[in-house]
C-alpha cells in the first residue's frame, strides 16, 4: 500500500456528535413529535405456545380516547429478513410469551394502557419446547408446521421441513474421521451460553403513518433504513416508492438489537388499520427484555483430534442456537457461527454443523458478535484444555496454530491481510505473559477470535458540495453510538481536502439518502468508508475541472487543501471552493459526487451471506483475574485487548469500541443471564439483570492493530462489533490458570466457581 | 382525572403548571416543558438516564411524581450551560471521548456535576460510586471517569 500524507484520517478527531449529546440537544426517536400523533400500546401473550380461540376488543374500542384496536386478523402480512415467517401480530397461534396479540391506538399512553385491560383473549395451550437440542429431536412440538415452504431470502438458507430447524449450515473439509483416527489425543467437550440481553439504554420506538393511498412513513431508531424499507414494502406488497423510513438523528445504542422490524412492526399494524394518523409506540424496559431479541442461547459440542506435539489434525463442531419463536436473523447468525465455528486455526480436516432451532421463547437475533461469542467460548476454552493436557504454553500453542496470510480458511478462501497473529503478540507482550509475577489465586489467560463479515452487500453515498464550500454527506449509515458519522466525515474531509468542520453527515431518510445494506457486522467503515471516499473523489475531480480554467492549469496539476483549490506546486495560486462554484455557476453552484461500493466476488459465490469474506474481524485478548476461594467471586484485574482495525481512521473511537465491547463481554462472562421459567422471562429489569456498572467495569488496555487491508479505505476495516467476543474465554482460561477449575457454562457465577472448587478439592 | 396546580423552578425559571397527578417529574420536564435532554431508560429508577438535580441532589426523575416536586428547584442537563457554554464536566467528557450513543450522557453529566459540587477532588472510586446508578452500555465508563477526575484536578 503506498504511503499517503494524511491530515485528518488517522487522527483522533473529536466526535461530530459529542457536543450535541453532552448538552442534551441530540434528538432521539422519543423526542420526535408528529402533528396529530396518537400513542400505541401492545397486548402481549402470556403463554409460550397457544392457539388463539377468540379475541374480543369491543370494550376497548368503546373506551373514550381510543381511536382503534388491531389484531392479527386485520393484518394478514408476513415479514422476516432471511425467512418469511413472522406475522405483524400473532395470527391463529402465539409462539412465545410476550408476542404481540393486539395493539391499541389512543390519544395518550395512559388511555391506551387502560384499553389493553379491556381486551379479552381466549387461548388453548399447546405443548411447548424451550431447549434447542430437545427441539431438534423427533417428537418435539412443532413451532412452525410449514417451515419447509416459507419464502427464503436465498437458497443458502436451509430449513429442514417437518422439524424446528430453520437453518442447517454445513461446512466440511478433508476427512474428519480419518483425521480423528490419526490423532494421538481426542478432546470432546460441550459448552453452553445463556441468552444475553442487548440492554441499549434507549428502548425501541417507532412512529408509523399509513394514509388512504397506502403511502407508508415510518420514523424509527432502526439501524438499517433501506433494509427496513424493503421488508415493509415486501410485506405489505406495495412498491418501494410508497415506503419511506426516516431514522431519528441519533439512536441510543444498537449492538444489533435495532435491526429488523420490532416496534416498527406493531406500529405499522395499528397504522394499517387506523389510517391517516401517525401512531407512536415506545417500548418499555420490560418489553425490551421480553419482546424484542437477545443473544442466541447455545450448546456447542466440540471434538478435536491433535498430535502429541500439539498439531491439530481434525475438528468436528456441532452448534445449536436457540432462535426463539421466529427466525429473525437466526439463519444468518447460525451461518456465521458455522463459518467461524472451528476458530482461526489451521486444521486440515473439519466438519461443522450449525443448527438454528426454533423454541417457544422470545427471539434471538443479531447481537454484537453474531455467533462469535458462542463459538469462541467453545473453541478458545478447549484450546486451553488441549494446551494443559499436552503441557504446552497456551500462547505458544496458539502462535503455532493460528492462520496467517496465504493459509486456506475452512471456507476455502486463501487468506490475506490477517493481523490476528500480531494481535496475539501485542497482547502477550503488554501483559508480560512470560515474566510478570501474579499473586495467590491470581491467573492469566488469553483468547483469540475471528468472525465473518456480511458479504457481499453494497453501500452508496452522495457528497454534495454547497455554494459556500461546505459539504453535506448523504449516507444511510446510522449513528448508533459507534462513531460512524465521525468516520464518514473524516474520510470525506481527507479525500476532498476540506476541514472537518465543513463536513456534515445527514441522518438517514430513504427518500433522500441512497442505498446502504445495513449498519451492522462492523461493515460501515469498510463499505460506507469506500463509498464516501469514491463520492468525495468524484466531487473533487469535478471541482478541479471547474477550477482548471480559472487557475489556468490542468486538473491534473491541481489539488484541494483546506477548502481551497490550488496549483499543487504553488499553494498561493488558489481559489476557495465557493469562488470556484460562483465563478462557474453564479449564485446557483453545486457539485454532486457519487460513490457505490460493492465487493468483487469470486465466481459462483452466493450473493446473500456468501462463504467468501471480503474481510475478517480479528482480535486477541488477555485477562488477569483473582478468584476468591471463600465466596467464589471472580475479580477481573485487567483485560488486554488488541483488535485488527486495518487502519484506525480515528484511533480514539477505535479504542472506545474496544473498551465498550470488553465491558459487554465481561458482563456475559460473569453475570449476564436472561433467565426463564418455561417461556417466561424471570428477570426483565435492570435491577434483576445485572448490566456492568461503573463499579463493575474492568480496567482495560485497548490496542488497535493496523494490519492494512488492500481493499479498505486507507487500509481500514471494521473493528467494533466483535470486541466482546474473546473476553469470556480469556477470563475462563485465567480462572483455570489461577485455581485449576474449568467452567464450561456461562456465566461464571460464584456458585459455579464454588461448586467446581469443591469438586476439585474432593478429587 | 382532577388536575393539580404546582409551581416549579426549572433551570432558574419559574413555572406554574396544572398537571395530572399520575405524571412523573420526567414526564413534565419532557412533555410539558420540552426539555428533552433528560431521557427515559427504564421507568424504574435503575438506569439513571433521567437523572436531574432536585434541590441540588441527583434523583431519577422517573421515580419522582411531579406533585412531589411542587415548590422545589430542578436543574436539568440543559440548565448546566453558562452563557451558552458547556459546563466544565461537559467539556471534559467531550475532550476525553466518553461518549458513544449519548443516551446515558446527560444523566452521567448531572450525577458528575452533583459529585463535584460536594467533593471537588474525588478519587476514581468516588467517581465510580457517584455514577454507579447511571448505566452505560457503550463506553465501559473508563473515559467518563477520567474526564470527571480531570475536572476535579
Amino acid at each position: 500500500m503506498p504511503t499517503e500524507q494524511l491530515d485528518i484520517v488517522g487522527t483522533s478527531s473529536i466526535r461530530v456528535d459529542a457536543r450535541d449529546k453532552v448538552m442534551g440537544k441530540a434528538i432521539y426517536i422519543d423526542d420526535i413529535q408528529v402533528p396529530g400523533m396518537l400513542h400505541g400500546k401492545v397486548l402481549r401473550s402470556r403463554y409460550p405456545h397457544a392457539r388463539i380461540v377468540r379475541i374480543d376488543t369491543s370494550r376497548a374500542e368503546k373506551l373514550p380516547g381510543v381511536l382503534g384496536v388491531v389484531t392479527g386478523a386485520d393484518v394478514p402480512f408476513i415479514h422476516g429478513e432471511s425467512l418469511l415467517d413472522e406475522p405483524f401480530l400473532a395470527r391463529d397461534k402465539v409462539r412465545y410469551t410476550g408476542e404481540g396479540v393486539a395493539v391499541v391506538a389512543a390519544v395518550d399512553v395512559a388511555t391506551a394502557e387502560h384499553a389493553l385491560e379491556l381486551i379479552r383473549v381466549e387461548y388453548k395451550e399447546l405443548p411447548a419446547v424451550f431447549d434447542p437440542v430437545e427441539a431438534t429431536e423427533p417428537g418435539a412440538p412443532l413451532i412452525h408446521e410449514n417451515v419447509g415452504t416459507y419464502t427464503r431470502a436465498a437458497s443458502n438458507i436451509k430449513p429442514i421441513p417437518g422439524t424446528n430447524i430453520c437453518n442447517h449450515f454445513q461446512l466440511k473439509t478433508g476427512d474428519v474421521e480419518k483425521g480423528f483416527a490419526e490423532s494421538d489425543y481426542i478432546f470432546e467437550d460441550t459448552f453452553t451460553t445463556p441468552m444475553q440481553a442487548h440492554c441499549c439504554i434507549e428502548t425501541h420506538g417507532a412512529i408509523a403513518l399509513v394514509d388512504d393511498e397506502t403511502n407508508i412513513t415510518v420514523w424509527a431508531n432502526n439501524d438499517s433504513p433501506h433494509r427496513a424499507r424493503k421488508e415493509i414494502a415486501s410485506a405489505f406488497k406495495v412498491p418501494m416508492t410508497k415506503v419511506r423510513v426516516i431514522i431519528a438523528p441519533y439512536v441510543g445504542g444498537n449492538f444489533g438489537g435495532k435491526g429488523g422490524l420490532k416496534a416498527e412492526a406493531v406500529a405499522l399494524a395499528i397504522a394499517w388499520k387506523v389510517r391517516n394518523r401517525p401512531i407512536k409506540i415506545m417500548y418499555t424496559r420490560e418489553e425490551e427484555f421480553c419482546s424484542t431479541i437477545g443473544r442466541h442461547p447455545s450448546v456447542v459440542r466440540m471434538k478435536t483430534g491433535v498430535k502429541q506435539d500439539g498439531t491439530f489434525v481434525a475438528r468436528a463442531v456441532k452448534i445449536y442456537l436457540a432462535t426463539g419463536a421466529y427466525a429473525e436473523k437466526g439463519p444468518t447468525v447460525s451461518t456465521f457461527a458455522g463459518i467461524s465455528g472451528a476458530g482461526p486455526y489451521r486444521i486440515p480436516n473439519l466438519s461443522i454443523d450449525s443448527y438454528c432451532v426454533y423454541t417457544n421463547r422470545q427471539l434471538a437475533g443479531a447481537f454484537r458478535g453474531y455467533g462469535g461469542p458462542q463459538t469462541a467460548w467453545a473453541y478458545e476454552s478447549q484450546m486451553d484444555i488441549i494446551a494443559h493436557k499436552l503441557g504446552l504454553d497456551p500462547v505458544e500453542l496458539r502462535l503455532r496454530q493460528v492462520y496467517v496470510d496465504g493459509d486456506r480458511h475452512a471456507n476455502g478462501q486463501i487468506l490475506k491481510s490477517e493481523g490476528l497473529r500480531d494481535c496475539l503478540v501485542q497482547v502477550a507482550e503488554s501483559m508480560e505473559w512470560n515474566s510478570k509475577p501474579l499473586g495467590k489465586n491470581q491467573g492469566r489467560g488469553v483468547a483469540l477470535m475471528e468472525r465473518a463479515i456480511k458479504t457481499p452487500f453494497g453501500s452508496a453515498a452522495f457528497v454534495k458540495v454547497n455554494e459556500d464550500g461546505t459539504v453535506d454527506v448523504l449516507s444511510s449509515t446510522t449513528e448508533v453510538g459507534q462513531g460512524s458519522a465521525t468516520i464518514v466525515c473524516q474520510i470525506v474531509a481527507e479525500e476532498l481536502g476540506v476541514p472537518m468542520a465543513s463536513v456534515r453527515k445527514a441522518a438517514p431518510d430513504t427518500a433522500f439518502t441512497p442505498y446502504d445494506a445495513s449498519t451492522t457486522s462492523s461493515r460501515s467503515t469498510f463499505h460506507m468508508g469506500n463509498a464516501v471516499k469514491m463520492a468525495a473523489a468524484d466531487a473533487k475531480q469535478q471541482l478541479l475541472a471547474l477550477a482548471s480554467k480559472l487557475l489556468k492549469a490542468s486538473p491534473d496539476d491541481l489539488t484541494i487543501t483546506q477548502g481551497k483549490v490550488h496549483v499543487k506546486a504553488m499553494p498561493e495560486r488558489a481559489l476557495p471552493i465557493s469562488k470556484v462554484l460562483s465563478e462557474n455557476y453564479g449564485a446557483s453552484g453545486t457539485v454532486l459526487g457519487r460513490g457505490y461500493y460493492y465487493p468483487e466476488m469470486p465466481e459462483g459465490e452466493s450473493n446473500y451471506f456468501s462463504r467468501y469474506m471480503v474481510f475478517w474481524l480479528l482480535g486477541a485478548q488477555g485477562a488477569e483475574v483473582e478468584v476468591n476461594r471463600e465466596t467464589g467471586e471472580v475479580k477481573i484485574l485487567k483485560i488486554y485487548a488488541a483488535h485488527d482495525a486495518g487502519k484506525a481512521i480515528n484511533p480514539m473511537t477505535c479504542l472506545d469500541q474496544i473498551r465498550g465491547g470488553v465491558t459487554l463481554g465481561a458482563g456475559f462472562a460473569l453475570s449476564e443471564n436472561l433467565m426463564f421459567k418455561g417461556g417466561t422471562v424471570l428477570n426483565p429489569s435492570f435491577l434483576s439483570y445485572p448490566v456492568p456498572s461503573a463499579l463493575d467495569a474492568p480496567e482495560i488496555e485497548p490496542m488497535a492493530v493496523e494490519y492494512a487491508h488492500p481493499d479498505g479505505p486507507y487500509g481500514a476495516k471494521g473493528i467494533g462489533e466483535t470486541t466482546n467476543v474473546p473476553t469470556p474465554p480469556a477470563i475462563a482460561n485465567a480462572i483455570y490458570n489461577a485455581v485449576g477449575i474449568r467452567i464450561k457454562d456461562l456465566p461464571i457465577t460464584p456458585d459455579k466457581v464454588l461448586a467446581a472448587l469443591k469438586r476439585k478439592d474432593e478429587r | 382525572m382532577s388536575r393539580h396546580h404546582i409551581t416549579l423552578t426549572v433551570n432558574g425559571d419559574p413555572y406554574e403548571l396544572d398537571i395530572d397527578p399520575r405524571r412523573t417529574l420526567l414526564d413534565v420536564l419532557r412533555d410539558e416543558l420540552e426539555l428533552r435532554g433528560t431521557h427515559l431508560g427504564c421507568d424504574s429508577g435503575d438506569c439513571g438516564a433521567c437523572t436531574v438535580l432536585l434541590d441540588g441532589e441527583p434523583v431519577p426523575s422517573c421515580l419522582v411524581l411531579a406533585v412531589d416536586a411542587d415548590g422545589r428547584a430542578v436543574v436539568t442537563v440543559e440548565g448546566l450551560l453558562k452563557d451558552g457554554e458547556p459546563h466544565p464536566v461537559q467539556k471534559a467528557i467531550v475532550a476525553h471521548g466518553g461518549i458513544q450513543c449519548g443516551y446515558c450522557t446527560p444523566g452521567i453529566v448531572v450525577s458528575s456535576v452533583a459529585l463535584l459540587k460536594r467533593n471537588p477532588q474525588p478519587t476514581e472510586e468516588q467517581v465510580r460510586e457517584a455514577i454507579a446508578g447511571n448505566l452505560c452500555r457503550c463506553t465501559g465508563y473508563q473515559k467518563i471517569v477520567e474526564a470527571v477526575m480531570a475536572v476535579g484536578k
